[in-house]
């Protein structure tokens, strides 16, 4: 997933529709941060979608969007949550061959 | 050809692999786990661990390998892809992320990748996988194409489907152009790594449990 920042839908909103940021907010008073998945051209859809489900515990249909949303734009915001947790899925993500990143608001 | 299928009532995902395959597979499977320092613990390398206080209570870290200073980027594309930076923005998260999950991200894809290679190994000619240990099989095939599409200046997917016609194109190669070799050669091994992985990844999806979606957080969803 050799792809270089853009600046789409994402970037502007900053989160997914069908996630509620307020409650991962709500269990930690540390800033929110979020995990990114990045696209790259060698990681198999169905891959992919496999660690979304398998990893986070995502509906089919979910980790499937999320894949689609990487694939096309580019790159996807899969959790969020403190630092520390961000750092763990991050490193889980890396684990799977996946490209991801931590961010949060300001940085 | 080289596609997993699933037997003993899906215990296992089987997939036949000749003797000239599997020589291919362990080659380039070697050569990630020596760029990932992955024979450093080799008994002929390894120097004398450091006598151990005869007693001490367990230490509940202990196993866990945090660096006590920096680590530093990789300096090879294809490592630093294995291995890469945790923000495209903040170097100190970059590097903070490094010096905690480094020694451990390493270890893991050295053990995911050494159990991809027993099973290569142990192909006569089948190659079986448990499937409790897919996943792990599946990352270690993830981790072999990211270094060969790095050798192969993969950066999109429109490189992704050249490698795809260069593996599957039969006209006849110079023997002189070695770079046309190794190229052909390399687009070949990822393209049969690639046709694994989607059969094998595909088994592991149909095995996975259906809704009601599992919880990892207890907030999450």
């Amino acid at each position: 997933m050799i792809v270089q920042p853009r600046t789409g839908p994402l970037a502007r909103t900053g989160a997914l529709p069908e996630q509620d940021v307020r409650t991962e907010e709500s269990r930690s008073t540390d800033a929110p941060w979020s995990t990114i998945v990045w696209n790259d051209p060698v990681n198999l859809m169905t891959y992919v979608t496999y660690v979304f489900q398998s990893y986070f515990g995502y509906a089919h249909d979910k980790a499937e969007r999320l894949m689609h949303q990487v694939h096309e734009e580019g790159r996807a915001i899969v959790s969020h949550g403190t630092r520390e947790q961000m750092e763990t899925d991050t490193q889980a993500m890396h684990g799977f061959g996946l490209w991801a990143t931590v961010q949060t608001a300001g940085r | 050809m080289w596609t997993f299928e699933v037997q003993d009532g899906g215990a296992t995902f089987v997939a036949r692999l000749e003797a000239p395959e599997r020589t291919v597979l362990l080659d380039v499977i070697d050569d990630v786990l020596g760029l990932l320092g992955g024979y450093e613990d080799d008994p002929r390398t390894v120097a004398p661990a450091p006598a151990a206080p005869l007693h001490r209570e367990p230490d509940p870290l202990d196993g866990l390998v945090i660096a006590q200073g920096p680590v530093h980027t990789p300096g090879d594309p294809a490592l630093l892809r294995l291995l890469p930076d945790a923000s495209r923005v903040d170097p100190e998260v970059t590097a903070e992320f490094r010096r905690l999950t480094e020694a451990d991200l390493r270890s893991t894809k050295v053990a995911n990748l050494l159990r991809l290679r027993a099973v290569v190994a142990d192909a006569r000619p089948e190659a079986v996988v448990l499937a409790s240990e897919a996943s792990g099989v599946a990352a270690a095939l993830t981790d072999v194409r990211l270094v060969l599409a790095e050798r192969l200046e993969v950066r999109t997917d429109e490189d992704a489907d050249q490698v795809m016609e260069l593996a599957t194109r039969d006209d006849v190669l110079d023997t002189e152009d070695r770079e046309a070799m190794v190229a052909r050669f390399l687009a070949t091994v990822y393209v049969m790594l690639t046709v694994l992985q989607e059969s094998l990844v595909g088994l592991m999806v149909s095995a996975l449990p259906h809704p009601p979606e599992r919880r990892r957080r207890r907030d999450r969803g």
